[in-house]
């Protein structure tokens, strides 16, 4: 019996670590590029910098205002990921408790969103934008992003939703708990890796858009971190230390988000929670 | 922009209009005097270009003009990549800025949607003052029956070549033909140096191809710039030459789906020995190369049987008619061309001159190789597109990447030259359809 | 009662129903009015634009006529098109396929008490990290064919030496999109399907075991009844994200070399770049009735297999 375990514990590990090399390749060469000289990047390709400088990240902090951009995409993701995760449980709680009649209809219809792709949607969406007088603001891009995080964010929690015991519920309902008491008190809680999940996307979503955020925001000072990034760019030249440098600098947040979150993905949470 | 109260602002535009009023005056002006609304707003969307001193010269320049005419100035760097989304969504939204600069394409399209208010005023108002426009720009700023920007600088390839080793190998002038290229390179290949740098990918640089194709003599379309003929033994001449160089391995693996950076990372990665480029490359081995810059020379593109084919791509400045101050738009760019500020953009950006005057800016004297070459670019250059019309349909052409597409059809699909250049003529057709 | 499957045990006749009383059919709607509202304005009004301007000939800055499918007659009759449509489909379904596979090993791999588990899960998840532009940019200096890191690797450990052409040769071009695009892309399973595994309930798994079913037979029986819902929305999304995809092909081969990688976005965006909105919709609007079918294919087969 331990030797079975030793073993399937070996092949895990082995497994993991193949896969985080995998992973972790390409992204060893983001972050050495991020390290090295302009010089070094093209003409003495290496797999550990020759010199290293911080100048790429220097140039990008006090030359290029990036993290103001950082600071941006940090409000941007976090609004957008709070009111999504908020509306969507509601929405998502009704596509999973109740017979509606057009619950069907809904599912679909919200899952249409995503059938037409941002390169035709960016010039409707502007026209709504600028109609609306958010054109230019980080609060019509909060609104934009939330119509993309919505259809998603319903479909998964109503999933995650389905498997909370209904028991659970009608407990709370017979101890006086309304049904949106239920919600908030049972439901959710019950549900943390489904939110865990759906926080991840929503956030890293949001946060990475680039698209949107160059058609809605013009002003340099309400850039967000990839159109900051995307200014690095021009017609024909790649400064590869400075985007690499960037880049690193806005994958930190997502990172720290990532190791938070993924502690709420814990197994069995209704585990035993039925009694008798 | 400084945050100074509304008041205070006022007070102080308020006395500086009027010394500047007094210097203006003092210039004996060909300004028809414009009205300048004082207090107006005036928002400016610059071409993001790679000199960042260059953007930063645009954007004070266009500040201190606002501040010496009450103008309230807001100017925004779109990067050149982004400009046709931008413009799109502004355009569709009601967002235009009040004046932006824009490239000739975009122009064209655009202004046969009349988006842009004709400027053929200040057109001539500003050539007079300067000793003309240079011929090229004037064929080519004349659109659709006006003109509809001011333009501002040229842009175009040069061949950029590495002389520290082309000169050793026996080879201290520059190509004269494209036959003489692939005679140089052969002389210098030598794994993993692949001298012959030129795109044939999906992209801009890759549509240099299409210069090489008409200096052989072939054409996009015939002279009606209706009719499609692009195949023609012209153009097999020209797909030989490509083939061969090809096969011959002069070219860098990869070279098929280069994007518009790939000739400058091959570059500057010191892997190829000749490229066309608009300056770029040079500009940043002087920042991060300064062997690489010492070593590489400029000259104009190789010729074919018919010559040099080696276009002209002005930028321009234009007002679109949703302009909220055009007065001030049209005194801003009659500002622009003041020899202080022109001087010190030139310096700085990728451009050659494009006025009579401008060509006697000491930063074109010869002393700087990229400038001396840009300045030689607009004495022997040709007009966008020529030999063929530059119209809608070429630019739909161009952006299809239909001539790259058929030089891959030949090199790595290995079709026959035939099979190649009937899909290619077909689809052009199609496309010139579109728009007769 | 004892430990086994709740699910089974809780008989119809003792699960107390909710009705749709008149009070509990507002409350539901009311819990979906805030999404239902901002889909519509911001969502429904775009998707009925792009499908009317696919019919006209509209460009920027001039609103064009009606023109009926002669936007779709010219793409049919175009080369790119129909490559575009076999590249599309396998790319989609390749790294689908792919993406599967990984997500669902990854997931249960990690779902298990590991020591360092926290730590694997975030690095898999990495690969989100950035965005989707400097993922395919790091990717295409990757496949470099001098001085790539792929060449580097494979020379270094004597594996191969010479300049491959990952991305200039049609025959490795799409394969080298649909790794890239694989490695950017299974986070996304990787984590709805963890999700759903913690959402199964341990006792299942007890019960089975007790059963006497083995690890093949619990995975059938208890594992993946509780992810199906899950894995077939995945499937769907991430379905329509990479038929949608742009940057992944735009930024590695720009949809060369010779059309063996052009797929629908990028031959859109040649639309835009001449500005004609029209064409550029009609190609949006091609892919329509597939991507349609798929939604309610997956949606038909998410609802089913739910007992309510």
């Amino acid at each position: 019996m331990r030797r079975a375990f030793l073993l399937n514990r070996l092949l895990t590990y082995t497994a993991l670590v193949f896969a985080a090399l995998l992973i972790l390749f390409p992204l060893y060469w983001m972050a050495t590029t991020s390290l090295k000289i302009p010089r070094d990047i093209l003409r003495t390709p290496s797999l550990w910098p020759h010199t290293f400088t911080w100048s790429n990240y220097r140039n990008l902090i006090e030359q290029r205002d990036f993290l103001t951009a950082i600071r941006n995409s940090l409000l941007v993701a976090a609004m957008v990921t709070l009111i999504s995760v908020a509306i969507s449980s509601l929405a998502a709680y009704s596509m999973a408790r109740y017979r509606t009649r057009f619950r069907g209809v809904f599912g679909r219809l919200i899952l249409f969103a995503y059938l037409t792709p941002t390169s035709l949607l960016f010039i409707p969406l502007s026209i709504i934008m600028a109609q609306l007088q958010l054109g230019d603001s980080l609060v019509g891009l909060i609104l934009v992003y939330l119509t993309f995080s919505l259809p998603l964010s319903t479909w998964l929690l109503q999933s995650y939703f389905r498997s909370v015991p209904r028991e659970l519920e009608e407990q709370g309902t017979i101890d006086g708990l309304t049904r949106l008491g239920a919600l908030l008190r049972i439901v959710l809680p019950l549900s943390a890796p489904g939110l865990a999940a759906v926080s991840i996307f929503t956030f890293t979503g949001a946060w990475n858009e680039l698209l949107l955020a160059l058609v809605l925001i013009t002003s340099a000072g309400k850039r967000t971190a990839p159109l900051a990034l995307n200014y690095l760019i021009t017609t024909d030249t790649l400064p590869y230390g400075p985007l690499m440098a960037g880049a690193v600098l806005s994958s930190v947040p997502l990172i720290l988000l990532f190791f938070l979150a993924q502690r709420f993905m814990v197994q069995g949470m209704t585990a035993g929670s039925v009694k008798g | 922009m400084s945050r100074v109260s509304p008041l205070t602002r006022r007070r102080m535009l308020g006395a500086s209009a009027g010394v500047a009023a007094l210097a203006v005056g003092g210039r004996g002006s060909a300004l028809a005097a414009p009205a300048i609304r004082k207090g107006s707003t005036l928002t400016y969307w610059g071409g993001l270009i790679f000199s960042d001193k260059a953007n930063k010269t645009l954007t004070d320049a266009i500040n201190k003009w606002g501040a010496q005419n009450g103008v309230h100035t807001e100017v925004v760097m779109v990067n050149q990549n982004d400009t046709v989304q931008k413009v799109s969504a502004a355009i569709a939204s009601g967002t235009m800025p009040d004046a932006l600069d824009v490239g000739l394409d975009l122009l064209i399209v655009l202004s046969r949607q009349r988006v842009f208010l004709p400027l053929d005023d200040l057109y001539a108002s500003i050539g007079k003052k300067h000793g003309g426009w240079l011929a090229p720009v004037e064929k080519a700023s004349l659109m659709n029956g006006s003109r509809f920007g001011i333009p501002f600088g040229i842009s175009g390839n040069m061949l950029v070549r590495r002389n520290d080793v082309l000169s050793p190998a026996g080879f201290p002038n520059p190509p004269a033909t494209w036959v003489d290229l692939v005679a140089q390179a052969q002389k210098v290949v030598k794994p993993p140096f692949f001298p012959i740098g030129l795109c044939l990918g999906n992209c801009g640089d890759g549509n240099t191809q299409i210069n090489v194709l008409q200096s052989y003599g072939g054409r996009i379309a015939d002279d009606s710039g209706k009719h499609a003929t692009i195949k023609s033994d012209a153009t097999r001449t020209y797909l030989i030459w490509v083939k061969d160089a090809y096969d011959k391995k002069l070219f860098p693996p990869g070279v098929t789906a280069w994007d518009g950076a790939g000739d400058n990372n091959a570059y500057a990665a010191g892997t190829i020995a000749f490229a066309a480029n608009t300056g770029s490359i040079g500009i940043a081995a002087r920042n991060d190369d300064p062997d690489l810059y010492k070593g590489t020379a400029y000259s104009s593109l190789p010729a074919g049987p018919l010559g040099v084919i080696s276009p002209m791509d002005p930028q321009l400045r234009a007002i679109p008619k949703s302009s909220k101050n055009p007065e001030a738009a049209k005194a801003l760019f009659e500002y622009l061309t003041q020899p202080e500020y022109t001087q010190a953009y030139y310096a700085d950006a990728i451009y050659g001159p494009v006025l009579q005057s401008e060509m006697e800016l000491s930063v074109f004297n010869g002393k700087d190789p990229i400038l001396a070459g840009l300045l030689d670019l607009v004495k022997k250059g040709t007009p966008p597109g020529y030999p063929d019309a530059y119209n809608a349909a070429y630019a739909d052409v161009c952006s299809n990447f239909l001539i790259p597409k058929m030089i891959q059809r030949v090199v790595v699909d290995r079709w026959d030259f035939d099979r190649a250049m009937d899909e290619a003529q077909r689809q052009t057709q199609a496309t010139y359809n579109k728009y007769a | 009662m004892s430990v086994t499957a709740h699910r089974a045990v809780v008989s119809p006749a003792t699960r107390p129903r909710f009705n749709a009383t008149a009070q509990h059919a507002l409350f539901a709607y009311g819990l979906v009015l805030p999404t239902v509202l901002l889909l519509l304005g911001l969502v429904g009004y775009p998707f009925f634009y792009a499908i009317f301007i696919a019919f006209t000939d509209r460009v920027v800055g001039n609103a064009g006529h009606w023109v009926g499918l002669a936007n779709f007659r010219y793409l049919v009759n175009s080369p790119d098109f129909w490559a575009s449509v076999w590249n599309t489909i396998t790319i989609v379904v390749a790294s689908d396929a792919a993406k599967l596979a990984i997500g669902l090993s990854l997931a249960l791999l990690v779902n298990q008490r590991l020591r360092g588990r926290g730590f694997f899960r975030s690095i898999l998840m990495l690969p989100w990290a950035m965005p989707a532009f400097v993922v395919f940019l790091v990717w295409r200096v990757i496949y470099q064919p001098i001085g790539g890191g792929l060449n580097l690797l494979l020379t270094d450990t004597g594996l191969y030496s010479g300049y491959i052409d990952w991305l200039g040769e049609p025959s490795t071009a799409l394969p080298a999109v649909i790794v890239a695009t694989i490695w950017r892309g299974f986070p996304f399973w990787f984590i709805s399907i963890l999700a759903a595994l913690q959402t199964i309930p341990g006792e299942q798994y007890e019960a089975a075991r007790v059963d006497g079913a083995n690890a093949w037979q619990r995975f059938r029986a208890v594992t993946f009844p509780g992810i199906r819902q899950v894995v077939i929305i995945t499937t769907l999304l991430s379905s329509i994200w990479t038929a949608n995809s742009f940057e992944n092909v735009w930024l590695l081969t720009q949809g060369g070399p010779a059309d063996s990688t052009m797929v629908f976005p990028v031959l859109a965006y040649f639309g835009m770049q001449t500005m004609q909105l029209g064409q550029a919709a009609a190609v949006s609007v091609a892919m329509l009735p597939v991507l349609a079918i798929l939604v309610f294919a997956a949606t038909a087969m998410a609802q089913r297999g739910v007992e309510d």
